[in-house]
């Protein structure tokens, strides 16, 4: 177990969103959210990066407490975000939209460089692009930058807020063989996906939520084969058609 | 609307004591001095009212509300050192001169946004000053204006301008509350939110923003006038004080923006605050550091202002344990059947819709090249493409967010690329975004009532959430499962949900054509299934559709035919079935050996 949650509550100012959330997530594993829109989803993500505080419960990150820590002591303990939507800096290049997701790093230039240089591998369109403005690129390379920007600090946990989002099939491709990739590395992933298809044919384990709490928990497998999460969540044959035969 | 809470019957009362308390004051004490502080009170109010519809509402921050006190008083003082007429006419005037100034302002002013905006209201305050300075057989130049006395009894002494200044207090906030709930109103408000998206519903932004100019400066040249009155003598420093302007716009800040009541408490504050600074520090500009300050204070502890804060505090308090906008179950109920206006489709499929030549070049990179295509009407059809090939840029050239470098959109056989995205919409072209755009600050409802899909002065003053508009946004909401959600604030919902409400915000406009930029992602794959049927029952009662998306067992299965971009360029166009066995397609978007049943296993 790396991240744990603990009868999480938490919210916006107008009512708790989170209701009571209990969820571990497993070293090593690619984890991945699933449910209804509105179902707190993203806000799970806000509430481990610490951009939300919990108003009740616990949140723990290996033998650390992190219910109250900040976004940057997260950041620093090795939990990275990838945002929903516009996370770059529009008017800043493409290289040093990436070089900021280093800026933990910032002393140590030689590290700063290397990684610079096994992202841009890991990511070509960082190199093609590198001196344009990251302002004119499209929605979809604008995701590639933020996966980039996002390794790094090179995390042990990545939380990715609907990676699929805007990706055209081509890239889409990609993006998930970056994840299983950086899953390799050993790199623990925490994702929500609406693409229940593709989010679920990449993880190891999924988690479906409804109104603030867990629903269910299992392997994917395990919850591709529940017949009634099917048939609510995941659009019947949707479901079923990913299961291989 | 909004629910009697205990805390706002609370308020009710308190405000209702406050004003009977500064009604009665002058009856029953004849302290001049602290009726002279609350005659400033009010005449502080009333400029931030004033300044609260333009840049409270419509999010235009003027530094020139002085100009329209300037304007008021010479008005009135020039009139009467010629004409003996009662202040009864003068002041009156004096307001329609101050709004006329501000319309011709406003006109002028249009196509600026942000930085230079401010910087040109202050040159307007100091062009006002320079003239009255100058023009010295009208204004009476530096040396200033002595006005007549008005005619009442000396034993009453600056009683009436008292009285005068509160009527006016008491129709700024009736003025601005009625604004705030007319269509006027949310149209400020979306214009703050988001200019171009105000455009995309159908908003003739320019008249808005223009009466939204002329509205913010009525009162405040009455009380101009008033004020005049009051001091018997004016002058061009005095009367044009950058001073009162920055008093302005810190007691806006200070009591809450784009509320009704804020800026009234601003500026008691303001007053209050000015008065002690002057008795204690009044010989040094120590009193200037002081407000410094305070607007520093106010930007990092109170950025929303008083009372916006304290409303935060109380709904925070009350929905403390309560379940919030988080609603995980899925309405399953069958799909709710949608009434649109009923039309006969036409016989014969003609071209609706149709790009030609399409270039819009950002920097050296050419977005659009030279694209062509069109879409027949009663169609659904399909736009993919890479990312980055040009796709949303040519929703943006056909809805007029952005304008094409070259190249032609027709629509109904007519050019559109040079009308104004609201003639576009008023048209019945209709469109979603990408990244969603609602207007964060209005609740679901007001967005989704928001769309206009004509314009008319009548319309203006039509209640913003009232009549039949209501119902159908009701059923619309209703269509993508967020009734629940209808007075929640849109930017408290999460992305998916936003999706959602944005689609019911176009369907609104009930528009010819409707223009979907990946309606599929971020939503729940049983609400895709839903998006799917009723995109299917809008096509049926001739709605015809142009979908951008990634989602391509959606596009498959809905779209005919599907257009191709690559590199801004039209590559491909035909079925589904065709498409996908193009190698110009496969190599460029699909990726090696794709099929559709690829997509669904993968």
């Amino acid at each position: 177990m790396i991240l744990a949650l603990e009868e999480v509550v938490c919210g916006y100012g107008g009512g708790d969103v989170l209701q009571g959330l209990d969820l571990v997530v497993e070293r090593g594993s690619i984890t991945c959210i699933v449910g209804p829109n509105g179902a707190g989803k993203s806000t799970v993500l806000r509430a481990v990066s610490g951009i939300l505080r919990p108003r009740l419960g616990r949140i723990q990150l290996e033998d650390t407490d992190i219910t109250h820590a900040r976004p940057h002591e997260v950041l620093s303990l090795g939990i990275v975000q990838v945002p929903q939507s516009n996370g770059i800096f529009p008017q800043m290049t493409v290289r040093e939209n990436v070089l900021m997701g280093g800026y933990p790093l910032r002393r140590d230039r030689e590290l700063l460089k290397r990684r610079y240089a096994e992202v841009s591998e890991l990511f070509p369109i960082v190199r093609e692009r590198g001196p344009e403005r990251a302002g004119n690129l499209s929605g979809g390379q604008r995701r590639m930058i933020e996966f980039a920007r996002s390794l790094m600090v090179n995390p042990k946990l990545v939380l990715l807020d609907e990676p699929s989002l805007g990706l055209d099939p081509k890239s889409l491709k990609a993006v998930f063989d970056n994840v299983a990739l950086m899953n390799e590395a050993g790199k623990t992933i925490l994702l929500v996906e609406q693409n229940v298809r593709i989010g679920l044919g990449a993880a190891t384990h999924a988690v479906v939520m409804e109104s603030g709490r867990v629903r269910l928990y299992g392997t994917s497998r395990e919850i591709l084969d529940h017949p009634e999460i099917a048939e609510l969540y995941l659009g019947g044959h949707v479901a079923r058609d990913a299961a291989p035969a | 609307m909004r629910r009697a809470t205990p805390e706002r019957l609370a308020f009710s009362a308190l405000l209702v004591a406050c004003f009977a308390w500064l009604v009665a004051y002058p009856l029953y004490s004849h302290n001049q001095y602290w009726q002279n502080v609350l005659f400033f009170a009010f005449l502080f109010a009333v400029m931030a009212s004033g300044w609260n519809i333009i840049s409270g509402y419509a999010g235009y921050v003027s530094l020139g509300q002085s100009a329209f006190v300037g304007l008021g008083g010479y008005t009135t003082g020039i009139i009467a050192t010629r004409a003996h007429i009662s202040p009864w006419w003068t002041i009156p005037i004096a307001a329609a001169v101050a709004a006329l100034v501000a319309a011709l302002l406003g006109v002028v002013v249009m196509r600026t946004r942000g930085h230079s905006f401010v910087i040109i209201t202050i040159a307007f305050l100091l062009i006002l000053q320079l003239v009255a300075l100058n023009w010295a057989s009208l204004t009476g130049g530096s040396t200033g204006t002595t006005l007549p006395l008005t005619s009442y009894p000396r034993e009453w002494q600056n009683t009436p301008f008292y009285y005068v200044m509160l009527g006016l207090v008491l129709l700024s906030v009736l003025m601005t509350w009625a604004i705030r709930r007319t269509k006027f109103g949310t149209g400020l408000i979306a214009i703050r939110e988001d200019e171009d998206k105000a455009g995309a519903v159908g908003i003739n932004t320019p008249v808005y923003k223009v009466l939204g100019f002329a509205a913010s400066a009525v009162l405040v040249g009455a009380a101009g006038g008033v004020y005049a009155y009051y001091l018997t003598f004016i002058d061009p420093t005095g009367m044009f004080n950058i001073l009162y302007s920055v008093f302005t716009v810190l007691a806006v800040l200070l009591g809450g923006r784009a509320t009704v009541w804020g800026p009234i408490l601003g500026g008691f504050l303001i007053e209050l605050l000015r008065e002690q600074t002057n008795v204690h520090f009044g010989a040094s500009s120590l009193n200037l550091v002081i407000f410094g300050a305070l607007m520093a204070a106010v930007v990092l502890f109170l950025p929303r202002g008083i009372l916006p804060t304290a409303a935060a505090w109380f709904v925070g308090r009350r929905t403390r344990g309560v379940p919030g906008v988080a609603e995980g179950a899925l309405d399953l109920r069958p799909g709710l059947a949608l009434a649109a206006r009923p039309e006969e489709r036409p016989a014969e499929s003609s071209i609706l819709l149709a790009a030609d030549g399409l270039v819009k070049r950002f920097g050296g990179l050419r977005a659009v090249d030279e694209l062509s295509f069109y879409v027949r009407e009663g169609t659904i059809t399909g736009l993919i493409g890479p990312n980055g090939s040009g796709k949303t840029t040519a929703f943006n050239l056909i809805d007029g967010m952005m304008r094409a470098d070259a190249g032609e959109v027709r629509f109904e056989g007519r050019r559109i690329d040079r009308l104004p995205p609201w003639e576009r919409a008023h048209l019945g072209l209709g469109r979603t975004f990408q990244i969603t755009r609602l207007f964060r600050q209005m609740t679901v409802l007001e967005n989704v009532v928001a769309p206009l899909r004509s314009f008319s002065l009548a319309q203006l003053a039509a209640g913003a959430v009232a009549g039949h508009e209501v119902e159908r946004a009701q059923e619309l909401l209703d269509f993508v499962g967020m009734s629940r959600f209808a007075h929640a604030a849109a930017g408290t919902l999460s992305f998916g949900q936003q999706k959602l409400v944005e689609l019911a915000q176009v369907l609104m406009l009930d528009p010819k054509v409707i223009l979907l930029d990946e309606p599929a992602g971020g939503i729940n794959p049983t609400l895709i299934e839903r998006l799917v049927e009723k995109i299917r029952e809008l096509n049926a009662m001739g709605r015809t559709f142009v979908i951008v998306e990634h989602n391509m067992p959606l596009v498959a299965e809905l779209c005919d035919p599907v257009v191709v971009l690559a590199r801004g360029k039209r590559i491909a166009a035909g079925s589904a079935h065709e498409i996908q066995r193009d190698p110009l397609v496969l190599d460029a978007y699909l990726g090696e050996g794709w099929t559709v049943d690829e997509a669904v296993t993968a």
